[in-house]
């Protein structure tokens, strides 16, 4: 798999080089599912970076653009953080999955399934019970049950036993500098490889 | 002896030269070429169970794991082929799913985790096989350490650990397939456990967070902190330390895999006690003032206030007492005080007057035990005073066979191990013909012996032990090693100071009228001297009382003056141990406060 991977890397790569400039730009959507938002702030911390990003990127989907789910646009890159919880969650995944071309899990919850996924060792209703009835705080102990409120899906997922997944960028949050390589390298039609040096679990 | 074979393999076009028996993987490491690896550790039997090290052996189709595979001359070997890397990233996606690894929880995950490093050296970013998602229980019932089985990968270091090093096999594996796991004693926990001795070697072994320090967990990664080589100051023994230290705090204890004496292995005090418990520290000099209570005072007004006290009233009777903790140094200044004292002791374990006085160092004493196949242990219990014996004489018992006979009025760790353990010291002929019996053929015997062999019961049976053996051929009698309790209680008897079971006498006879005790680092703060009877009160009725120490405890509240003394960690100088070691005890930590060392406290103040 790695190989084919490598050699299908090198043909993009030998090609966008021989285009100098390309005048569209490429499209983007990035989505949050269970996940506490660090992977985008990480996302963020590319710093001034992001100008430089900007000129070759359309933002066109993210929890900062105010674009509804309904109107998800066709991408070329899907970026999601998080693991994936409920039904609604899986019902975005899935429609990004179907409008972009490359998908990318950024991030431990989106790679691994991460914290979210510590609830998968209980049964469902007990967790629901020790988050809506037990707790300290409780004062009207009610599970919500309005079909509005999307159910929990009986175990917390990571993306890639949902949907098929490209690429996966491991770390909690993963550094910046990585997403920035990240980036870059399929900006120039490459794989990134990450290794030892880049890459963090943690 | 005829010399092992030589054998030649080529790994990875290398030529490369060992010994017949050795593996695979140790002639690759002696040659410098690295075969990843997660169950192996150096000093343990191979297990084989990871299969992160495989190799490939030209002519066979099967990879073989190179721990655990004696290397055959002349076989040419390839330790990093697309395959193999294939595989070991497969292993690791395997072990990444089976349990519960988060890594951003746990406290190990800055570059202390073998799993998160092979991961990380292997390009792993995403595992392609489901996770299981386990319901897996975490046992925090040991005082210093857990376990966590959402992050153990079943390598059973610890369960080796526990059988080969420390000897007591708490540890095992039961369940079979994915219900495999780790338990203690039989399915017990830690807090249950008959057998845990809490030496922590298990922890300081396992390649993961499964096995972790509490006190250690979230102090910063070992990775990124400093180490000292030390001494531990606990008992005679001398085990060499590997103190972690990060922001002048400590991080970890370890054992210094390189020092002659422990060999890289400790008991829970070296490894737990001296620094994981809290305790409160005297950070400097105390005064009792005209309210009773003691303030904090300056290193010139506390001196000045003794000096003065001592120029006032020349006629006074005048004592120094020091503990058997110090440092060989520290020994050397109280040699100095003789003249300028009326009295001069140290306080000692019971009946370690009698071992210490004349002191005798038994050179070699730890290799004797591990080769010994008869150990009498008498008037001694290795296991609660000196671990680091303890664990050695559990494997002689278990992994060589040895005999052990046990002669203590009190019982100990080690009764189990024993052949014959005799609380009750029986005359009867029956019975010390049974311990002929049991020492019959013994060709290495060793007779170690402790303060508690020197009262007249123990005198008797290490007389009759000794007759034991007259008799037998010659060269076969017993090496006789003499054990004491406290550290440095052979330094001190060695330096010609008085060594005192019981200090009620001695403050008794005339009485005192100024006492300076250095307690120095005494866990208790030399606390335990006040539990002997009437000391309490005689010590009340000193007119001033010094009390040198580290530690606030009962006694400090005594005194009149209290002076800030350092901790084995601030310390720097040396200690004897019991085999005539002069080991190096060397400053882990920048001292706190106006803490100062014990030898320039007592020469500043009594110069």
């Amino acid at each position: 798999m790695n190989k084919t991977a490598k050699e299908t890397a090198k043909k993009p790569a030998a090609q966008s080089e021989a285009k100098p400039t390309a005048p569209a730009k490429i499209k983007v959507a990035t989505m949050w599912l269970s996940g506490c938002s660090g992977c985008h702030m990480s996302f963020l911390d590319i710093d001034e970076r992001i100008v430089e990003l900007v000129k070759h990127v359309d933002i066109l989907f993210s929890p900062i653009v105010d674009t509804k789910v309904a109107d998800m646009p066709q991408v070329d890159v899907g970026i999601v953080e998080g693991c994936v919880n409920n039904s609604d969650q899986e019902h975005e995944l899935k429609m990004l999955r179907e409008r972009c071309k490359v998908l990318i899990a950024l991030g431990d919850c989106a790679v691994t399934g991460n914290i979210p996924t510590l609830r998968n060792q209980f049964p469902l209703e007990d967790v629901l019970s020790r988050g809506f009835e037990q707790t300290e705080s409780t004062k009207i102990p009610i599970i919500p049950n309005d079909p509005v409120v999307p159910p929990l899906r009986p175990k917390a997922q990571p993306l890639q036993e949902v949907v098929k997944v490209d690429l996966h960028i491991p770390g909690c949050p993963p550094d910046a500098d990585t997403i920035w390589f990240a980036l870059t390298e399929l900006l120039a039609g490459r794989v990134p490889q990450l290794n030892e040096k880049n890459m963090r679990y943690d | 002896m005829s010399t092992p074979k030589q054998i030649t393999v080529t790994i990875d076009g290398k030529t490369c030269t060992g010994t017949a028996g050795q593996t695979i993987l140790e002639i690759a490491r002696d040659n410098g070429i690295v075969i990843p690896t997660l169950c192996y550790l150096k000093g343990l039997s191979s297990w084989g169970g990871c299969r992160i090290c495989i190799v490939e052996i030209k002519g066979s189709p099967k990879v073989v794991p190179s721990c655990a595979t004696p290397a055959m001359d002349g076989a040419e070997i390839i330790t990093n082929s697309d395959r193999l890397v294939q595989l070991r990233k497969c292993t690791l996606e395997l072990l990444f799913s089976e349990r519960n690894h988060l890594c951003p929880m746990c406290p190990y995950n800055k570059g202390d985790c073998g799993l998160q490093h092979q991961g990380l050296a292997h390009g792993i970013t995403g595992i392609r096989y489901q996770y299981l998602y386990p319901a897996m229980p975490i046992d925090l019932t040991a005082k210093y350490f857990g376990l966590d089985q959402n992050r153990c990968i079943l390598c059973t270091r610890c369960v080796r650990t526990c059988d080969e090093v420390e000897g007591v096999h708490t540890l095992d594996i039961a369940g079979r397939g994915e219900k495999n796991r780790i338990v203690v004693d039989l399915a017990a926990s830690f807090g249950t456990s008959e057998t845990c001795t809490s030496c922590g070697a298990c922890v300081a072994n396992c390649p993961t967070g499964a096995l972790f320090d509490k006190a250690a967990a979230f102090r910063g990664p070992l990775a990124s902190c400093q180490t000292v080589l030390t001494t531990c100051t606990e008992c005679p023994v001398g085990c060499g330390l590997k103190v972690f230290t990060k922001e002048n705090r400590i991080v970890n204890v370890f054992g210094d895999p390189d020092s002659p004496v422990n060999k890289g292995h400790l008991c829970v005090k070296g490894r737990y006690e001296t620094w994981a418990d809290a305790r409160q520290r005297v950070t400097q000099p105390l005064v009792r003032g005209a309210d009773g209570q003691l303030h904090p005072a300056t290193w010139p007004a506390a001196m000045k206030l003794i000096k003065d006290t001592l120029a006032q009233s020349p006629d006074w009777e005048t004592g120094l007492l020091v503990s058997p903790r110090l440092t060989n140094e520290a020994i050397q200044s109280v040699r100095k005080m003789v003249d300028r004292f009326d009295r001069v002791a140290a306080f000692v374990a019971p009946h370690e007057a009698a071992l210490c006085g004349q002191p005798e160092f038994s050179a070699d004493a730890l290799p004797k035990l591990d080769n010994a196949d008869a150990i009498i242990v008498l008037g001694s219990r290795p296991s609660e005073d000196h671990g680091v014996v303890a664990a050695r004489i559990r494997k002689a018992v278990r992994q060589r066979g040895a005999k052990l006979l046990i002669f203590h009025a009190r019982k100990s760790g080690l009764d189990r191990y024993a052949d014959i353990c005799a609380n009750v010291v029986s005359l009867e002929r029956s019975f010390w013909k049974q311990v002929a019996d049991t020492l019959a053929g013994a060709q290495r015997p060793v007779l170690l012996y402790g303060p508690q062999a020197m009262s007249p019961i123990g005198v008797t049976v290490l007389e009759r032990l000794l007759k034991a053996f007259e008799g037998q051929k010659e060269g076969t009698g017993p090496a006789v090693i003499p054990l004491p309790r406290s550290t440095n209680s052979l330094g001190l008897g060695a330096a010609g100071i008085e060594l005192l079971e019981e200090i009620g006498p001695w403050l008794d006879t005339k009485p005192m009228s100024f006492l300076h005790i250095v307690a120095g680092d005494e866990p208790d703060g030399g606390a335990r001297l006040l539990e002997e009877r009437y000391v309490r009160a005689l010590l009340s009725e000193v007119d001033c009382l010094v009390v040198q120490a580290a530690y606030r405890s009962a006694l400090t509240d005594m005194a009149k003056v209290v002076l800030p003394a350092m901790t084995w960690a601030e310390k720097y100088g040396t200690v004897t141990n019991f085999e005539g070691r002069v080991l190096p005890v060397r400053p882990v930590l920048a001292p706190v406060g106006e803490i100062r060392d014990d030898q320039t406290i007592l020469e500043s103040v009594f110069a």
